[in-house]
């Protein structure tokens, strides 16, 4: 009885410290190493699989070394109502990789992501922090060019 | 402490606060199934296997979590509550691996029990399975989390009652999963000598090395309907 409450905050507290010290880690390596989640498990006093399993839960964190730029395409239902799909396949196309990979010469990483926020001007992608909206197929290359 | 009013299936109670409803119920022989709830555990919240209607309240809640509370009037077998129960049970069956007969443990699993008692039937959903390569590394547990429900009775098993914090959840969605370090097979030295996550798994997914045969002695049970 009533441990309901007491447990839950607490967990809550070692997590919001996790996710900003991530965070932070993410920034600073552009991934998050064994290393670093061995670091902030032994911190934090949390287990291992506690902190991997948080660094695998969020779609802007990775736990692999990532190529210069990170293309996040959004898989959510809105953006899939207005054709994602066919935004996901160009960018296959141009670059020839597909979501979860890098290319060889490091210079994408592609991954699919949950909603970012803009469903409106959906379908919607980002490269590393910009944000890039009402996607047309045709609008994708001249995008990609601009990154080196 | 103070005392609640409140009635379950027509019939006028009073318990404690900071009950829930599901510990009130059982105190007054009211069977509410549940998978991811134990009593010995916090409860997880997990399955949504006990379900129950409370009058006002716009959704279905989970019996195990939700504190009673003044002049609640709650229903654990109405027909809207049945119907959503046994949803969830052929939704878990569903992604499951489903060879319960393939399985040792199939005439003691929690899962194929409830099933039996609700009637699910054979799933009508044909969703994606998940199948992982079972994990006997370790010489103390066996990990076949082909089977698992993720109803993390381990988790907080381990965590709560032997004090260590082998297992987490990582990934999201589908992909979820049960996993020790950074998902790693099983092989932990503080497992000797200790079963308490094997007794609290509800099905298969965790068992002993040489269990095989011992735990089909259980009474068959099949699912009709
Ligand atoms: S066997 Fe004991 S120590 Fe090992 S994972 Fe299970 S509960 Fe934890
Ligand atoms: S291994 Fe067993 S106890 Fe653990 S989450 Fe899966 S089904 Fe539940
Ligand atoms: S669904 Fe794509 S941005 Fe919200
Ligand atoms: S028993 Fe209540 S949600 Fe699982």
């Amino acid at each position: 009885m009533n441990k309901i409450n007491g447990e839950i905050y607490m967990q809550n507290k070692e997590q919001k410290e996790l996710l900003v010290r991530l965070g932070e880690a993410q920034n600073k390596f552009g991934y998050l190493s064994e290393k670093v989640m061995i670091e902030l498990a032994e911190s934090l006093d949390m287990s291992i699989s506690d902190v991997y399993g948080v660094a695998t839960f969020y779609s802007f964190f990775s736990i692999r070394p990532q190529g210069r730029n990170i293309i996040r395409i959004c898989k959510s239902v809105p953006c899939f109502l207005k054709n994602s799909q066919v935004i996901i396949e160009t960018v296959e196309k141009e670059i020839g990789i597909k979501p979860g990979e890098t290319t060889p010469n490091g210079k994408f990483s592609f991954h699919l992501t949950n909603c970012i926020g803009v469903c409106d001007k959906a379908p919607a992608m980002m490269i590393n922090s910009e944000v890039y909206i009402d996607l047309t197929p045709n609008k994708i290359s001249q995008i990609l060019k601009a990154h080196k | 402490m103070e005392q609640i009013a409140l009635t379950i299936n027509d019939r006028q109670l009073s318990a404690s606060s900071g009950m829930t409803i599901l510990e009130v119920a059982k105190e007054n022989s009211i069977d509410i199934p549940a998978l991811c709830y134990r009593q010995e555990l916090s409860p997880i919240g997990a399955c949504r296997i006990c379900v129950v209607e409370v009058e006002r309240s716009e959704t279905l809640v989970g019996s195990c979590h939700t504190p009673i509370a003044q002049g609640m009037v709650i229903h654990t077998h109405s027909k809207k509550v049945l119907q959503v129960r046994k949803t969830m049970v052929e939704l878990l069956l569903a992604s499951h691996c489903g060879n319960c007969f393939m399985c040792d443990k199939a005439n003691i699993c929690e899962l194929r029990s409830i099933a039996t008692d609700l009637e699910v039937g054979l799933p009508r959903f044909q969703v994606k399975k998940r199948y992982y390569p079972v994990e006997d590394a370790s010489p103390f547990i066996v990990r076949d989390l082909t089977k698992c429900i993720l109803c993390r009775r381990c988790v907080s098993a381990c965590n709560e009652i032997k004090k260590e914090k082998v297992f987490g959840i990582a990934y999201r969605g589908f992909d979820s999963k049960v996993v020790v370090d950074f998902d790693q097979p099983i092989d932990k030295d503080v497992c000797r000598d200790c079963d308490v996550c094997i007794s609290f798994c509800p099905t298969g997914a965790l068992s002993k090395h040489g269990e095989i045969g011992e735990e089909k002695k259980g009474e068959p049970l099949i699912i009709s309907g």
